[in-house]
């Protein structure tokens, strides 16, 4: 009999929540539940993943679906998406009536959208594990006390090394400070000496990479002041971290400043750097490349590099938690069940799934479990350290403008000094963030 | 523009090279007071336009009978060393690579076919009669090749969406057939005005009607001028892949929006990528080849009439 | 690019021993055009003229209204109609300093690009003459591979083959003796980086340029040029004197519709930096695209396509007075 009235209340909060649909999105009270039984026969729910899922973990994938229709009788269609043009296709779908019903975007893309009114409120208890999850994913979804997303998946960059070559070099074991980080890398370098392709440290444009190292000495990127944005590159504290990072790059890296860091595993499985910063994952991808990349489930074929590669955290240096997280979209005709999609899909046995494919899972209390998965060691360690970019309803608009890329390629091709470029790029960040 | 020297054709030349051939290449080379040191040069440089010209080409060819380690080595091979079909294999068992090839190829063939149809009744129009408003009409189909398209993305989408023509075919060849038919009309327009009027009155006098004459007497003529706004229309519709990526899902893209996708977030795997490109161009190559004499004969139509 | 068609080897007159004869035949019927015909160029020019006021005209009303409001991602999102700015929007682009240095960005490449094409364009075409049967079908060939290639594959061949680590073209460059060319970045100097853009430009568009020249140089008449030859001018003389005057209408022709197409450049800058385009690679296009996008400011954008679309209405201008010299349009 409670059971009934509890589903009779949650149909009732997710019909006032679809009729609040179009409407302003200020008098939406009610939160779309994800928890009691749902009826979802005949119907679809329509999800937005990434092709990272598509191509890395599908069977996570596959196995909360279908669990999600065992217990609810509705069907799941899913479409994934690239990242290059994912955000155009979502503002034309989501200005029309055919909307997905769950979309996946990287964390910090969703505030942008969160503080518009594309996506709708949940129940935050719903979902397992959402008291202790990592507040690098979560905080792009809290605004005004309420929960506009859930975590999915969170990756920590890590320093990434060839184990051969710190043997010959002398090195017995990772570095632990970054003095020793800095100390390897002549030592590397002394031992390639020969080789004029060789730089000890590839590293790219990654804007990531030099952020985390402006956090590493105690700098910022942007703080609120009341309600206003400042930006933080231009303090002491930032310029110290920038003029570190761009140190390293010209004393030790061959990388081409004009890319960033997409195709860095597969430059560096040629064989001809020393260390370079990336996901876990990029670890097996210097390793092995598909035979067939076209083909998700295609043999294996190993590097130059393979089994010799080894992770541990980058010394001294929080990591920028990269990662995604998933909404119901305001739009949405179908929440209630868009909700339970999400639960199983962020459940502990998703996240499980998730850990034994290398990234790391959405909540602390998991880290644990992912420090125990062979090569996430790392990454575990480097997640429970890590920062986030400012949690500014524009920020995906600084990240559009390349703000930050290009404030760094000014100071490395000497056009600015890195002063008058961080002091450009704070300028820049605060007439972004705090445009009304 | 070519008002000229009726009397020089008295003139007797030097060679007796025959000045009406349709096809431009079998006559050509004007080899009166040239030298043979000129005429060298002149080979020598040709040959390195072709060579410079192809060598994009020949990167692309040779990159997609690669296999994958060997074409990330730092000293590129200019031969295959192992050559291999994987790349091929791969893009066509890759997921969607069939259905984008199919999706372009409906799309662009419906797109060109209704331009044809459309753009050739409103050249007729323009082309052979004087009315009120034709100027407008002239004007618009001029302009309207200014606008660019990319910026009536977010309202066409709507208004599709609106119309239940969003992640369709049909709305993304209805698009395609409205981008290429300013180009289409004002062509036609010329390749119709060539044609004598004379011949359509004759027909009229003969008893034909209108539409007869249209049908009969001007659509065969301007044969050519179909040919080369075919071409045209084919290229642009073929090779667009913004509008399809807004406008439909991933299930319903082109052979393009394919090849855009082809680079993961795992870095760009450049020998399947050069194999769908090799793929993607083929169509237009073939289509190219089945009527480059025509290319010709279009671009020269009317030229060596009479 | 890929446009076939050349309005002057068109525009011939047919019947024989006429000046111009298509004018003159066109007024002395035009008191014989029966009133009652009126109706039928409408209908026939109907469908066309729904088509671009549906799909073309509409959108393009809702841009520029767009112009003149402020939309951002809330109102799309939820539908609310964004509110009314007048020319807010066009003062802020404006007096933007960034958008002039677009402006001038894709002026200065538009005029160079151009520049160089035609010149290279016309150069082939007259080489074509010149050179023996068989070279001339290789560059024919040449050409049309060329010329079929679609723009995406085109940017992304020239992207690989500048590739700092792999490509081709660093490692052929380093062959010369004195040079260095490893790991060379093309793209961290942005007068380089142009370079390739340009350099990709010009080669895809060469093969129409030269082919639409080379069948207007076949109009030249043999005669003119042979007995101008008897008479004692050099090759450059007769090209200058001869071949040029006559030329010029379809050099015009080309020249305005490479200005229009390489003024609208988006896709070459787009694919050849990985869709994250650098402010020093903007083009009126991409940065239009990336503030309606990309920043969610479709008035934005709007307003910047509407002042892009006037800045090409000047260029238009002189195309259709061209046209209708001509004798295209009367």
């Amino acid at each position: 009999m409670k059971r009934r009235i509890a589903v009779a209340a949650a149909l009732a909060a997710t019909l006032l929540g679809a009729a609040a649909c179009g409407t302003s999105s200020d008098s939406d009270d009610v939160t779309t539940s994800a928890s009691g039984a749902v009826s979802g026969a005949g119907k679809t729910v329509k999800v937005w993943l990434m092709v990272d899922a598509e191509s890395s973990w599908k069977n996570v994938v596959d196995d909360a679906t279908k669990r999600f229709t065992a217990a609810t009788g509705a069907q799941v269609n899913i479409e994934y998406q690239q990242w290059a043009n994912h955000l155009t296709k979502l503002d034309a779908t989501l200005a029309g009536s055919d909307v997905p019903d769950v979309v996946e975007l990287g964390n910090t893309e969703f505030s942008k959208y969160v503080f518009n009114g594309g996506f709708t409120a949940l129940n935050k208890t719903d979902f397992e594990n959402s008291d202790s999850w990592l507040t690098g994913l979560s905080g792009a979804c809290e605004l005004d006390g309420k929960t506009y997303c859930v975590p999915y998946y969170a990756g920590a960059r890590v320093m990434i090394y060839r184990t051969d070559l710190f043997k010959s070099a002398g090195i017995s074991a990772a570095p632990t400070t970054y003095a020793d980080f800095l100390a390897d890398a002549d030592k590397l370098a002394a031992a390639k000496k020969s080789d004029s392709k060789f730089g000890p440290v590839y590293m790219p444009t990654n804007w990531y990479a030099a952020m985390s190292w402006v956090k590493a000495t105690g700098g910022d990127i942007a703080v609120k002041n009341g309600d206003k944005w400042e930006g933080q590159l231009e303090q002491p504290k930032s310029i110290e971290g920038l003029q570190r990072w761009i140190d390293l790059v010209k004393k030790y890296s061959k990388a081409d400043p004009a890319k960033d860091e997409n195709d860095q595993a597969a430059i560096f499985s040629q064989g001809e750097a020393g260390i370079f910063y990336g996901n876990t994952w990029e670890k097996g991808a210097a390793e092995q490349v598909k035979k067939d990349p076209n083909d998700p489930n295609s043999k294996l074929v190993n590097t130059k590099v393979f089994g010799k590669l080894a992770t541990a955290p980058m010394p001294e240096t929080p990591s920028f938690l990269g990662g995604s997280n998933l909404g119901v979209t305001e739009k949405s005709a179908n929440k209630a069940l868009a909700a339970q999609w999400i639960k199983y899909f962020t459940d502990s046995t998703s996240m499980q799934g998730l850990i034994e494919k290398g990234v790391l899972p959405n909540s602390t209390a998991l880290l644990d479990k992912a420090a125990a998965q062979k090569g996430s060691e790392a990454a575990a360690a480097a997640a429970k350290s890590s920062w986030f970019t400012p949690n500014a309803e524009k920020w995906a608009d600084v990240e559009k403008a390349t703000v930050m890329q290009q404030m760094l390629r000014d100071i490395l091709t000497g056009k600015k000094s890195t002063a008058d470029a961080a002091k450009w790029a704070d300028g820049q960040i605060n007439t972004i963030l705090n445009e009304s | 523009m070519v008002a000229t020297a009726p009397g020089r054709a008295s003139r007797k030349s030097a060679t007796p090279a025959p000045r009406r051939k349709a096809a431009p290449d079998s006559d050509g080379t004007v080899t009166v007071g040239r030298s043979k040191a000129g005429t060298f040069f002149a080979n020598l440089a040709g040959i390195v336009f072709f060579v410079i010209m192809i060598f994009p080409v020949y990167w692309v060819i040779n990159t997609a009978f690669k296999p994958g380690p060997e074409v990330l080595q730092f000293t590129p091979s200019f031969i295959p060393e192992h050559p291999t079909l994987d790349n091929f294999v791969s893009a066509f068992k890759a997921p969607l690579f069939k259905e984008d090839l199919l999706n372009g190829l409906i799309v662009t063939v419906l797109a060109v076919i209704g331009a044809l149809v459309v753009g050739f009744m409103a050249a007729l129009a323009i082309a052979r009669f004087q009315f009120y408003g034709r100027k407008a009409i002239i004007l618009v189909v001029l302009a309207v090749q200014l606008v660019p398209f990319l910026a009536l993305l977010i309202p066409l989408f709507l208004m599709l969406q609106k119309a239940n023509l969003t992640n369709s075919l049909i709305g993304v060849s209805i698009t395609y057939l409205v981008l290429i038919l300013p180009y289409t009309v004002w062509t036609l327009r010329g390749f119709i005005a060539a044609i004598p009027r004379e011949l359509d009155e004759a027909a009229l006098i003969d008893g034909c009607s209108r539409f007869q004459t249209f049908w009969r007497i001007i659509l065969p003529l301007t044969g050519p001028g179909l040919v080369a706004t075919s071409v045209y229309g084919f290229i642009q519709a073929w090779n667009e892949f913004i509008i399809i990526n807004t406008l439909n899902s991933p299930q319903k893209q082109n052979l393009m929006a394919w090849l855009l996708q082809n680079q993961t977030n795992r870095g760009t795997a450049w020998g399947p990528l050069m194999a769908g490109a090799i793929i993607t161009s083929i169509p237009v190559v073939i289509f190219f080849l089945m009527i480059q004499r025509n290319i010709a004969a279009g671009l020269t139509a009317g030229a060596v009439k009479g | 690019m890929y446009a076939v068609d050349s309005p002057t080897t068109r525009k011939s007159p047919a019947p024989p021993g006429g000046v111009a004869p298509h004018r003159g035949g066109g007024h002395k019927r035009r008191p014989r055009r029966r009133k009652g015909d009126l109706r039928t160029p409408w209908l026939l020019a109907l469908p066309a003229l729904i088509a671009l006021a549906g799909l073309l005209g509409y959108p393009l009303y809702r841009m520029i209204i767009l112009s003149f409001q402020n939309m951002r991602l809330r109102e799309l999102l939820t539908g609310r109609t964004p509110p009314w700015v007048g020319f807010d929007q066009y003062t802020k682009v404006l007096t933007d300093p960034v958008f002039w240095t677009v402006v001038r960005r894709t002026v200065i490449f538009t005029v160079v690009s151009v520049v160089i094409s035609v010149l290279l364009g016309l150069a082939v075409a007259l080489l074509m003459r010149r050179v023996h049967r068989r070279v001339r079908l290789l560059m024919i060939i040449a050409m049309m591979f060329v010329w079929a290639m679609p723009q995406l594959v085109a940017a992304q061949i020239f992207k690989w083959m500048t590739d700092a680590d792999f490509g081709v073209v660093n490692y052929l460059i380093d062959k010369l003796p004195f040079v260095s060319f490893k790991d060379h970045s093309w793209f961290l100097s942005p007068t380089q980086g142009w370079v390739v853009i340009t350099a990709l430009v010009v080669w895809a568009g060469v093969p129409f340029l030269a082919i639409t020249l080379n069948a207007g140089l076949t109009q030249v008449p043999k005669e003119l040029l042979e007995a101008a030859t008897v008479d004692g001018a050099t090759a450059w003389q007769a090209l200058r004197n001869i071949t040029l005057p006559i030329l010029r209408p379809l050099i015009i022709i080309v020249t305005t519709l490479s200005v229009i197409w390489n003024f609208g450049l988006f896709t070459q800058p787009w694919v050849l930096r990985d869709s994250k385009v650098e402010q020093e690679y903007q083009t009126l296009a991409t940065y239009a695209y990336t503030q309606a996008f990309g920043r969610s400011n479709y008035s934005l954008g709007s307003a910047i396509s509407v002042i892009t679309v006037l800045l090409m209405l000047g260029v238009m201008a002189f195309y259709i007075r061209q046209m209708f010299k001509i004798g295209e349009v009367d």
